[in-house]
């Protein structure tokens, strides 16, 4: 319940109901009636939180389990922020408002590194010492999960252990080996031995680190019979798993408020800057009844008006125009619109659209990345001009006429003639909408938004040194000139201070934890969001702790580089990143996985073939 | 098609989202309840609901209500049933059945308003309101700003219950869709003038009248 105090502070912050719980759909159990009690922490805003798929994931299969509770926590935007710390108000669980401190584990999700400052907010307001080594006992066991535990070191010495790949069984398996050391009352460093012999678990601390003069690693030595590498967990029959299908329905707006289904995990496509692309290997696709049952249910216990058939390449299901023939048959009476958020330009097709369009209509985003075809081939990106010609008229046929691209600058091998190119690509598909007779009515508008590049460990680009600020902001105003003359496309792109600090964490080791720790005692946070990001404050802290920034953003990295995750195996080795980097290098291509295996080594995590090549 | 009003309360946690929030729950619940509910024709179908007068956040009501229209016809019982389960905690539907009075028919709303703090400053708030012949405010809407006399405003003032710490009094505002008065005016009023904390305040909106103060259900 709210407490009086409680409630005069919550009349006195925006949007409230971000700190109440109570919705529609959220898990209340008898705290005597569970062993394991499991904070949820998403270090960022409740909106941004909310959206997230993972946690609803993560939610119901620790909810299942009757023993354990799992409980949602979000970082308090800055009002709340200052309240809490005035009236010392501990940081508490939205279901039954109880602090952090009391919980059994605590489980955070790193999402994106810009979120790293928030970790260390959410401990401080629960009064929970920083550092894994600080810690005894009465601590709540702080665990990480989520895709940046890829290359947490950053974060390495807050945690006590990291769940590595896909936490549906993983996080179950950690509460009951919790429960088991809880009852036989034993230390800490027996839990972490215990919890080390799952598979995906990680324990920094187990791991000790020797750095060269030079500042690169020296050596990595497991203690503890921890495993060498650390193998990242994995679903291996992932048609058949379900997913959530009663999940919590804010009661306040959010990011994506709709309902989601994750139609499949992983990505053929091995485009090289992609992080996602690699770590989530290999390729899995959910069972196209189950998907459409399950998303019935999901409608059904949310009231959601939206469904989005989420995944990294969801036109890369096999069976994609079968489910949606399947859905059609309830969601248009049901007046259910289907959102398919991550479509591919080279097999997009006429009935996709007029399948998605038929409730309502919006907007169509599709990502180029690239502007000319020679860096679309640097990057892997499998797709050519005449596909980019088809679908924009495709979208246009289809009545849309605002059409959203995704463009990266920065990239590896890139010119001033690639960024020109976004803007001619730009400039062909405004061409391509009044050369034709059919054309929708009203004025097209085009928007480009451009990204900077950022390198990410477990990619062919991962010993690129990054484009400095310089550089990248040269190509932006040169990028703006080139779309000066069309008033109707629009460009937008991304900070270039943000993408620097980005790249400094996405490669960097365990001796950042300390800048982050400064950075948040003098009032750095919700670095992510632009009107908190001070970059100059993180510049300041570098310095202050004697750690030089362009060394983890701007350096090229050699090949036989000890680098801070080569001791964790996400499945793609190390032989198979240099070999795409060397052919990115040469402007060639690599086929999708599904069309010809690579050799990316995420077979033998998977512990079989991926696909049945010879069946075409 | 026939116009159900459903009433509702809007107590606790749920006095922490706004109106505009409270209209999307309510189409999520109509959606969940699976009730014949009646669309829109247009090329956007939805759902067509009016709410009969908006809350402010934060305060809670027991007399909330809206409207929406079914395609068949269907007893209260039926509808609540279909409701159950549909609502985040804090909205407690309370009845449905065809409107019994027009929207337009809202004079008055009464609230019962509970102040906390040291209980000589809480009185003499109320004592000095009482005595004075003009309370002046402003009074700030999307347009414009004005001087209001809550004098002229406030109706039927009384203290109803006390505690050591605390008095709630109970109150008349003018209410419905053509002038409307917030009851946070009064309490901003105490705040600057007596130094007592808004977000101590409990409102709870108890009834809606006609302007002959008859209490409409």
């Amino acid at each position: 319940m709210i407490d009086n105090k409680l409630k005069s502070i919550l009349l006195s912050v925006q949007k409230p109901a971000r700190y109440t719980g109570g919705e529609l759909g959220c898990v209340i159990k008898n705290k005597d009636e569970v062993d394991v009690r499991f904070a949820f922490c998403f270090p960022d805003t409740y909106e941004i939180g909310m959206s997230h798929l993972g946690l609803k994931v993560i939610y119901e299969s620790l909810n299942n389990e009757k023993n354990i509770w799992c409980e949602r926590c979000f970082a308090p935007w800055i009002d709340m922020h200052q309240k809490m710390k005035e009236n010392n108000i501990p940081l508490y669980t939205l279901e039954s408002k109880t602090p952090l401190r009391q919980m059994d584990i605590i489980g955070f999700t790193l999402q994106y590194e810009m979120s790293y400052t928030n970790i260390l907010q959410m401990l401080d307001l629960s009064g929970i010492p920083f550092y894994s080594k600080d810690r005894d006992e009465s601590y709540p066991l702080i665990i990480a999960g989520g895709p940046c535990t890829c290359n947490a070191e950053p974060v390495a010495d807050f945690f006590d252990i990291m769940a590595l790949g896909e936490g549906e069984y993983l996080d179950v398996q950690i509460c009951n080996v919790y429960d088991k050391w809880k009852k036989e009352g034993k230390t800490k460093i027996e839990l972490l031995k215990e919890l080390s012999k799952l598979e995906g678990i990680y324990v920094p601390s187990f791991y000790d680190i020797e750095y060269n003069e030079d500042n690169t690693i020296k050596a990595v030595t497991p203690l503890h019979d921890a495993p060498l590498p650390c193998n990242k967990a994995i679903i291996r029959e992932f048609g058949n798993l379900h997913f959530p299908t009663n999940i919590v329905v804010p009661n306040i707006d959010i990011v994506h408020n709709r309902a989601m289904v994750e139609v499949l995990r992983g990505c053929v496509r091995g485009c090289r800057f992609c992080q996602a692309g690699f770590i989530y290997r290999p390729f899995r696709e959910r069972d196209v009844d189950l998907i459409n049952e399950g998303a019935m249910d999901l409608c059904q216990n949310t009231g959601y008006e939206e469904i989005s058939l989420t995944s990294l390449s969801t036109s890369d299901h096999p069976k994609l125009e079968e489910l949606l023939d399947k859905m059609d048959s309830w969601t248009h009476e049901e007046k259910v619109n289907i959102a398919l958020p991550s479509l591919r330009i080279d097999n997009f097709s006429e009935s996709l659209i007029e399948k998605t369009t038929k409730v309502r209509k919006s907007g169509l985003t599709f990502a180029p990345e690239a502007g000319t075809q020679r860096l679309r081939d640097i990057i892997n990106k499998n797709i050519n001009q005449d596909e980019i010609d088809k679908t924009a008229k495709l979208a246009f046929e289809g009545g849309y006429t605002h059409v959203k691209l995704y463009f990266m600058m920065g990239l590896p091998g890139e010119t001033m003639e690639d960024i020109k190119g976004i803007a001619d690509t730009a400039n062909h598909i405004m061409d391509i909408f009044y050369s034709m007779p059919n054309r929708p009515k009203g004025k097209p508008e085009i928007s480009i938004s451009v990204a900077s590049f950022v390198p990410k460990p477990y990619t062919p680009f991962q010993f690129f040194g990054q484009n400095d600020m310089e550089l990248i902001k040269k190509k932006q105003e040169y990028l703006l000139e080139c779309c000066k003359s069309n008033k109707r496309i629009k460009v937008s792109y991304s900070n270039a201070d943000m993408s620097f600090l980005e790249a400094v964490f996405a490669r960097g080791d365990r001796r950042q934890a300390k800048v982050i720790e400064t950075v948040y005692k003098k009032g750095g946070m919700f670095d992510g969001w632009y009107e908190c990001f001070d970059y100059n404050l993180w510049v300041e802290s570098f310095k202050e702790n004697n750690i030089d920034m362009s060394f983890y953003a701007s350096r090229f990295r050699c090949y036989d580089e000890i680098n801070p995750w080569d001791h964790i195996n996400y499945g793609v080795t190390k032989e198979f990143l240099i070999r795409e980097y060397e052919r990115s290098l040469k402007c060639i291509t690599t086929k999708p996985c599904n069309i010809e295996c690579n050799n990316c080594g995420a077979n033998k995590i998977l512990r079989r073939a991926c696909f049945e090549y010879n069946k075409n | 098609m026939n116009t159900i009003r459903i009433k509702f309360q809007k107590v606790g946690l749920a006095s922490f989202f706004s109106h505009l929030d409270l209209q999307k729950i309510m189409m999520r619940a109509l959606k969940k309840s699976k009730l014949p509910v009646w669309y829109s024709m247009g090329y956007n179908p939805h759902i067509y609901m009016t709410f009969t007068l908006p809350l402010s956040l934060g305060h809670e009501s027991i007399c909330e209500s809206f409207d929406f229209r079914l395609n068949e016809e269907l007893t209260e019982n039926e509808i609540m049933e279909a409701m159950k389960g549909t609502l985040p905690e804090g909205i407690i539907i309370t009845g449905a059945s065809a409107p019994e009075y027009d929207v337009s028919e809202i004079k008055y709303a009464e609230y019962h308003i509970t102040m906390h703090g040291n209980k000589e400053v809480l009185e003499k708030a109320l004592m000095d309101y009482d005595n004075n012949s003009e309370i002046l405010v402003t009074k700030t809407t999307k347009r414009s700003s004005k001087e209001v006399n809550l004098k002229n405003e406030i109706i039927n003032m009384k203290i109803i219950e006390e505690s050591e710490d605390s008095i709630c009094f109970s109150a008349l505002y003018p209410a419905g869709n053509t002038y409307n008065l917030n009851p946070s005016l009064l309490l901003e009023y105490f705040k600057n003038n007596y130094g007592i904390d808004t977000n101590s305040f409990n409102v709870l909106r108890v009834h809606l009248l006609n302007e002959n103060l008859n209490i409409l259900q």
